[in-house]
């Protein structure tokens, strides 16, 4: 067996880990904010911080199982079909790369509306403004977020073995 | 007026010094590399580094120390967090830092959140679970105890270092 140690992150050693311990990474998580130009630039850039944090975070704790891929974007004025139907598509490829697990994250509330037209799980989190904060407590708040996505994952995993 | 050519001997002169500069570039590199790295070395890893954590404050039962330091990925400079889990061994009255890093691979590890088997740590990705010494158990993904991270004291905080890997059970 493999012994590695690091990261799951969507870099190139990092694949290569990933595809040497297949047998043991079975989640893909994938990040989802919209990307708004104009008016809401600052609240979209926030909302991409907070998940971008997070997701790094959570990337940490569960290093040798899962593996964080890329967000996925879109515009905030793009047709909600058309954004669902992109999503359903990284989805249907995901499934058939041997993911067993897939979890979305995303601040959007409209995702909630559509947790059931896909297989993964959503899972949606209110976005917290962490301008104001210090890094060390941006950093309390996210590690209690994590825990609680803990507890989430580890639910997931036992339930579909 | 055609310009002078290059004679044979002429040639070959060249080209011999060419290559040969080459071949001692390739030999020196490394070498200098090889003399200068420590210098490069030192200022990215530092030595020891501090954490909020009072020595006097540690008890049997371990606690999670954060300490932040600067690293530079690529031209990306960036804060890195690590933690450690740190008690004082009762019997022998020193203090043991371990890595929280589940050596099977990478997630990170708690102390004492599975509740099958109490006082232990736990990786919850694939189950894996280390005694309170760091030492992995039989039977569990894991094939090597948890890295120890070397420490100092001072000034009545505690200081962290590298993690170094141990000698499996």
């Amino acid at each position: 067996m493999q012994k590695v140690g690091g990261k799951m992150k969507w870099i190139p050693q990092d694949v290569e880990t990933y595809l040497n311990a297949k047998e043991y990474v079975d989640t893909a998580v994938i990040p989802i904010y919209s990307v708004s130009v104009g008016g809401d630039m600052k609240q979209s850039a926030a909302m991409a911080e907070f998940i971008t944090l997070l997701t790094s975070h959570l990337e940490r704790q569960f290093t040798g199982r899962l593996l964080l891929f890329p967000p996925f974007t879109y515009l905030k004025v793009e047709k909600t079909e058309k954004v669902l139907g992109d999503l359903q598509i990284w989805e249907e490829n995901i499934v058939n790369s041997e993911f067993k697990h897939i979890f979305y994250i995303t601040t959007e509330i409209e995702w909630r509306t559509h947790e059931n037209e896909v297989d993964g799980s959503l899972i949606w989190l209110p976005s917290l403004p962490l301008e104001q904060m210090s890094d060390s407590q941006k950093m309390e708040m996210i590690d209690s977020q994590v825990k609680q996505l803990l507890i989430l994952f580890t639910q997931k995993w036992h339930e579909n073995g | 007026m055609s310009k002078e050519r290059v004679s044979r001997r002429q040639f070959l002169s060249y080209t011999l010094t060419g290559v040969g500069g080459f071949m001692a570039a390739g030999m020196l590199m490394p070498m200098v590399r090889f003399a200068v790295d420590p210098v490069l070395k030192a200022e990215a890893g530092g030595d020891f580094i501090a954490t909020k954590q009072k020595v006097s404050e540690l008890t049997a039962e371990p606690v999670r120390v954060d300490f932040t330091f600067k690293q530079k990925d690529a031209w990306y400079e960036s804060e890195v967090t690590n933690t450690a889990w740190v008690y004082r061994d009762d019997k022998t009255d020193k203090i043991v830092a371990l890595s929280p890093v589940c050596k099977h691979l990478g997630c990170t590890v708690n102390w004492n959140t599975d509740k099958e088997h109490p006082n232990q740590f736990f990786c919850p990705c694939h189950y894996g679970r280390y005694t309170k010494d760091g030492t992995n158990v039989k039977g569990t993904p894991p094939l090597a105890p948890l890295d120890e991270y070397p420490f100092k004291e001072k000034d009545g905080y505690l200081y962290l270092g590298k993690a170094k890997p141990r000698k499996g059970a």
